[in-house]
């Protein structure tokens, strides 16, 4: 579970989040969407404990990622955008990297990565260096990384972008199924379809603040609109942000 | 927390030792300095070795062939303008009448003193003229009956206490110059490629996001770093021992022998220098907002050990800096070399003060890494 409350945070003289509040509960997908600019990343980044929050905090699974630092993220997968891959490490070394780095002994956590890997449908390109991978390959090295050690809570930051119709239902079914395992995601975006495809719940964040929280269908209803895009631009005002 | 750095380790060796365009640049410079160092000695100690003849101009020669003569037993003789030296020896018109009266004879050294590459030669004609006029003055005090040792009241003997090792003092302080900068040019590239080449490709934030401490993570950086600088350190001292095997030494009466014991003495009193230059270019890596920015700052800092090895090598060091890391250590290495006593308080003080600044250093990148600035490169 993510719990964000009345986070602040100023990034020189830009007022990133203006006192966003919400919750992501387990055995949910939970989508934040909001325009460019809207303090997407900053959240993200805020929850990590990346950045430190001028006030409020986040807490992943009760505890406080400002004070329990290293607890709050072994309960944490992130899928991070840019990637950060290593280019001249395979997708077994690197994925195995990140496990024994969350603290599984080598034994495990090479258990760990075969598994991930078997699951992603890798094993094909799993001991090729990553420099020459496409960009589904890349989003697949970086999903098993951020799986492999089994977090309680799996956040994405716009794992859609660049992908092709094949990467997009890998990624789609894997989000389903960690979602019936009982985790706990939550991910970026401003793909519509995606979200109104995916998500259970939508946060809906415009200028650092929540504009709205709930449902695809909920969202439609308080609105009036019949899709999910309308809802959006009725919700933040402005049509800004749409055509990315 | 040990298992931590292991992991990071392990992965900073692997990444880097596969970034073979980086590791290759760097022992460049372990492979050639030595043999770019053999072949400039076998040129200085050509030079030093041989005592050309020296050619100059003489005017009026017939007025003083004896002069000319004994010029000639020391190996300095007349020559047309093109081919002499810019020297001019004047020999006056009554240069014979004058010594036939046993008067002061004149003759005019006519040459540039402020032209340093000249200056010896025009020594080396004084020191002649020198020896001609007390070998003329004694021949005349023996012809009045007069013991010629009279005008010698004080004999002054020099005993040169050189060995023939210690006199290869600039080629020591050379040869052990290039040997310890490879700890800092060796793992140059690797240094900056784990930092600000880590922070370019976006991998540290992933990283930063794990769950350990940013200190574990600039430990098994410069953990790494500090291996490949060891390794230019192997490299440069197996291919100094042959380089230099080849160097024409018996012309000079030393050698410089890179035996098994001062390979060793080399890599331990080298080690603590390799962590410290591996913390210190993670750290002005990080400082810098860019690679590029980040490979001219790494340059520029390198200037402060090379200063501090030039100093020792050229014997200038002042009280002071025979205590400081590098400086200490590479006269440790001279004097090893000479086979002479170590300076072993210095060389213990400065390996503490080099130990005191790797903490230093890589605290400072550690806290660094705490900084949203540094982090995301604001």
């Amino acid at each position: 579970m993510i719990k964000v409350t009345d986070l602040y945070k100023k990034i020189g003289s830009v007022q990133a989040l203006n006192g966003l509040s919400f919750q992501a509960d387990n055995g949910t997908i939970t989508g934040l969407l909001g325009p460019n600019g809207a303090g997407k990343t900053t959240c993200l980044r805020t929850l990590f404990g990346l950045l430190k929050a001028d006030s409020g905090k986040a807490e992943i699974d009760g505890l406080d990622i400002a004070t329990q630092t290293r607890q709050a993220r072994t309960q944490l997968g992130l899928f991070p955008d840019p990637f950060g891959l290593y280019e001249r490490l395979t997708p077994r070394e690197y994925v195995q990297f990140f496990a024994e780095l969350n603290g599984m002994a080598k034994a495990e956590a090479s258990q760990a990565t075969a598994e991930v890997l078997t699951l992603l449908q890798m094993n094909d390109i799993a001991d090729r260096r990553c420099e020459g991978f496409s960009q589904g390959q890349r989003m697949k090295t970086a999903l098993a990384q951020a799986i492999v050690h089994q977090p309680t809570n799996i956040v994405l930051d716009e794992p859609t972008r660049g992908l092709d119709v094949m990467s997009t239902r890998v990624l789609r079914d894997l989000l389903l199924t960690l979602k019936n395992q009982g985790h706990c995601v939550l991910f970026s975006s401003h793909v519509m379809q995606e979200v109104a495809a995916l998500c259970d719940q939508v946060v809906v964040m415009a200028r650092g603040q929540l504009v709205a929280q709930g449902s695809p269908a909920e969202l439609c209803a308080a609105t009036g609109k019949s899709s999910l895009e309308e809802a959006f631009i009725a919700l933040i005002g402005t049509d800004e942000g749409i055509a990315a | 927390m040990n298992s931590l750095i292991r992991t990071l380790f392990r992965k900073e060796l692997l990444d880097a030792s596969r970034d073979k365009r980086s590791v290759m640049a760097g022992l460049y410079y372990a492979l050639g300095t030595p043999i770019l160092m053999c072949l400039l000695f076998a040129v200085l100690l050509k030079q030093l070795s041989s005592t050309d003849e020296l050619f100059i101009t003489i005017e009026n020669a017939s007025a003083a062939p004896a002069l000319v003569q004994f010029l000639k037993t020391k190996e300095i003789s007349h020559a047309e303008e093109s081919k002499a030296k810019a020297i001019r020896l004047s020999i006056s018109e009554g240069f014979e009448q004058q010594m036939q009266q046993g008067r002061p004879a004149t003759v005019i050294i006519d040459a540039d003193h402020s032209d340093d590459r000249l200056l010896s030669s025009i020594r080396r004609v004084e020191r002649a003229l020198g020896q001609y006029n007390n070998e003329v003055a004694r021949l005349r005090l023996m012809a009045r009956g007069i013991d010629p040792t009279l005008m010698r009241p004080v004999d002054v003997q020099t005993h040169d206490q050189a060995t023939p090792d210690s006199r290869g003092g600039m080629f020591l302080g050379i040869a052990t110059l290039t040997i310890i900068l490879t700890l800092f040019y060796a793992s140059m590239n690797l240094a900056i490629d784990t930092s600000a080449g880590e922070r370019e490709r976006n991998s540290l934030t992933l990283l930063l996001s794990q769950p350990l401490s940013s200190l574990q993570l600039v430990l098994a950086k410069v953990g790494a770093i500090t291996c490949f600088s060891m390794l230019g350190l192997v490299v440069i001292l197996f291919v100094s021992k042959f380089a230099y095997g080849l160097v024409p030494w018996e012309q000079l009466g030393f050698n410089i022998r890179l035996n098994a014991d001062f390979m060793l003495f080399t890599l331990l009193v080298g080690l603590p220098l390799a962590m410290m230059s591996a913390s210190l270019q993670v750290l002005v890596s990080f400082l810098a907002k860019s690679f590029k920015e980040a490979q001219t700052y790494v340059t520029m800092v390198l200037f402060i050990p090379l200063t501090l090895s030039m100093v020792t090598t050229y014997n200038i060091a002042t009280e002071y800096v025979q205590w400081l890391p590098i400086a200490a250590q590479q006269q440790a290495m001279i004097e090893f070399l000479k086979g002479s006593a170590l300076p072993l308080p210095q060389l213990l003080v400065s390996t503490l003060l080099t130990l005191a600044l790797f903490a230093v250093f890589s605290f400072s990148s550690s806290l660094l890494l705490k900084s949203e600035k540094v982090v995301f490169g604001l």
